[in-house]
């Protein structure tokens, strides 16, 4: 008999989800949080509500699409602005994530029968992963995976220096977008499980733990994609078990990795804050 | 502009630079620079705070568009072609502390650009690492984080760094920005020590002219525009400098660490 018989099919969707899009989280999260994207991240996964908020008014059932282009337009919307004001960096942010926070409330407010919607989408949601999402995640790991890992020297090097990585050839500017235009689309697909909230939790706080037991940045990615798995896998099973929300389930789970790995960092690595 | 002269032919010119013009937020910092680096030379590019020195070695590399003007690093004006051939020192790197790229893997990074870094250490890079780091007396800190080393120590790894892939040029952004002064002086040395025994083209951005009277060879002193250019010993005289530096500056030759602009004393 299938060990998985038993085990509800939602529940196997969420759970191949998150083991997917838990390391490919954790992975982009390494230069994330190396590249002070946190809260560049978190603008992105906000801005995913307006054009969660506009699928719905334009008619579409399910707002995935929407939603991934909306975002890309919040993050195509923080570089121009970047490059063409001199506003700074974290107002730009500060805007288009209330702006985009607003606008999504206000129109789902609007939308009569969707009015449920909000709390799904800003807390995640076990129940709302499809069989189709999980194709998708399955390719989009399998496709951005093998982007990441073939850019990875060029990607470390331009974390580094992005003058370094000019002048030894690296096409900076493409590889830049490269990896916005990747983050965005993982962190506004993982939303449906990790909610709108806690979505950039997945992609910080696995590097983080990894950080604290690793010695270079070898160590730091693969420990960072086991703990990533961790997360995702042991969340959604703590979900179905105790029937406690998904997001917070597997961000709890990142967390206590975390404790675990600075109590050992500072137990018996005796690692210095500065290393 | 004065300058004294230096017979060579094309083929010696490692760097061209006519009639160059960068424009940086409304202002004009480089206003028409011409130059011509011989190959073999260590040069010293001075001058006062926003002449336009950490600019020109920008341009040169490609780091910085500019307005008008061209730029040509032996011989060729195709970046692509020509910056394999270049080792490039930034004044520093804005780390983040949560970095932890080890000084073994980011040497690792230029060896091997794209291939093999994440998986694979292998043993002939590894020893290449090694023994260049060994060179530059900076073996113990393979291991260490780059994001946890001191001015100097980052310094020495960069110019291993920028040393790997065999350039025939290396150009230095105020290499000793970082460093504290009982530093400065032995990493001038170990310049002068790197451009002998490599035979390289070295082009050096210094605030630092004593440094510049005992190492450089040809010195370029720059306010917007070249200045002057020559010696060291034609440069340093008080005329050359007031008029790249508009004012008295009577330049010394030991190392002091009360510094005017840039080493020399201002009246």
């Amino acid at each position: 008999m299938n060990i998985f018989s038993d085990i509800e099919p939602f529940m196997l969707r969420a759970f191949a989800v998150a083991v997917v899009m838990g390391p490919l989280c954790a992975l982009l999260g390494v230069f994330v949080t190396a590249r002070r994207m946190a809260f560049f991240s978190d603008t992105i996964a906000h801005g995913a509500l307006a054009g969660i908020a506009l699928g719905f008014l334009l008619g579409f059932e399910d707002p995935t699409w929407p939603m991934v282009l909306f975002s890309l337009l919040v993050a195509a919307a923080i570089l121009w602005l970047k490059e063409h004001t001199d506003l700074l960096t974290d107002t730009i942010m500060a805007l288009l994530l209330s702006g985009s926070v607003a606008f999504g409330i206000i129109v789902l407010s609007m939308l009569k029968n969707k009015r449920g919607e909000l709390h799904r989408y800003l807390f995640g949601d076990i129940l709302s992963v499809g069989p189709d999402d999980v194709w998708l995640a399955v390719l989009l790991c399998a496709a951005i995976g093998a982007w990441l890992f073939t850019k990875l020297s060029p990607l470390a090097l331009l974390t580094a220096s992005e003058d370094l990585a000019h002048v030894c050839g690296v096409r900076t500017r493409w590889l830049n977008y490269g990896f916005v235009l990747v983050l965005t689309v993982v962190v506004s697909l993982s939303i449906r499980l990790l909610g709108i909230i806690l979505v950039t939790s997945l992609v910080v706080i696995p590097p983080a733990a990894a950080r604290n037991l690793a010695r270079n940045l070898r160590q730091q990615i693969i420990l960072s994609l086991i703990i990533g798995l961790f997360g995702g896998a042991a969340g959604t099973v703590a979900s179905y078990h105790w029937d406690i929300p998904c997001g917070p389930a597997i961000v709890m789970a990142c967390i206590a990795v975390f404790i675990v790995s600075l109590v050992v960092s500072k137990l018996w690595l005796n690692k210095p804050a500065s290393t | 502009m004065t300058h004294t002269t230096c017979s060579h032919s094309a083929a010696d010119i490692a760097v061209s630079v006519r009639d160059l013009r960068v424009t940086l937020g409304g202002q004009a910092i480089l206003r028409g620079v011409n130059l011509h680096l011989h190959r073999g030379q260590l040069v010293a590019l001075i001058g006062p705070n926003g002449s336009g020195k950490t600019t020109l070695l920008r341009a040169i590399v490609g780091l910085q568009r500019p307005d008008s003007g061209d730029v040509r690093i032996f011989g060729e004006s195709d970046l692509k072609k020509a910056l394999p051939r270049v080792g490039y020192v930034p004044q520093r790197l804005a780390l983040d502390r949560s970095f932890i790229l080890s000084v073994r893997e980011f040497l690792a990074l230029r060896l091997r650009e794209t291939q093999h870094w994440f998986w694979h250490r292998k043993r002939d890079t590894d020893d290449r690492i090694r023994a260049e780091m060994a060179e530059l007396g900076a073996e113990s800190l393979l291991d260490r984080p780059i994001a946890a080393l001191s001015g100097g120590q980052l310094q020495r790894v960069l110019i291993v760094f920028a040393l790997l892939k065999q350039p025939d040029l290396l150009l230095l952004d105020e290499p000793t920005a970082g460093v504290d002064s009982p530093g400065e002086e032995s990493f001038y040395d170990l310049i002068g020590e790197v451009h002998r025994k490599h035979k390289l083209t070295v082009v050096l951005v210094s605030h630092d002219l004593s440094m510049v009277y005992r190492h450089a060879s040809w010195v370029y002193a720059l306010n917007g525009v070249v200045c002057c250019e020559g010696s060291p010993e034609h440069v340093m005289n008080a005329d050359s400098l007031k008029e790249a530096y508009g004012l008295n500056v009577t330049p010394y030759h030991h190392h002091n660490h009360s510094h005017g602009p840039g080493g020399g004393t201002v009246q």
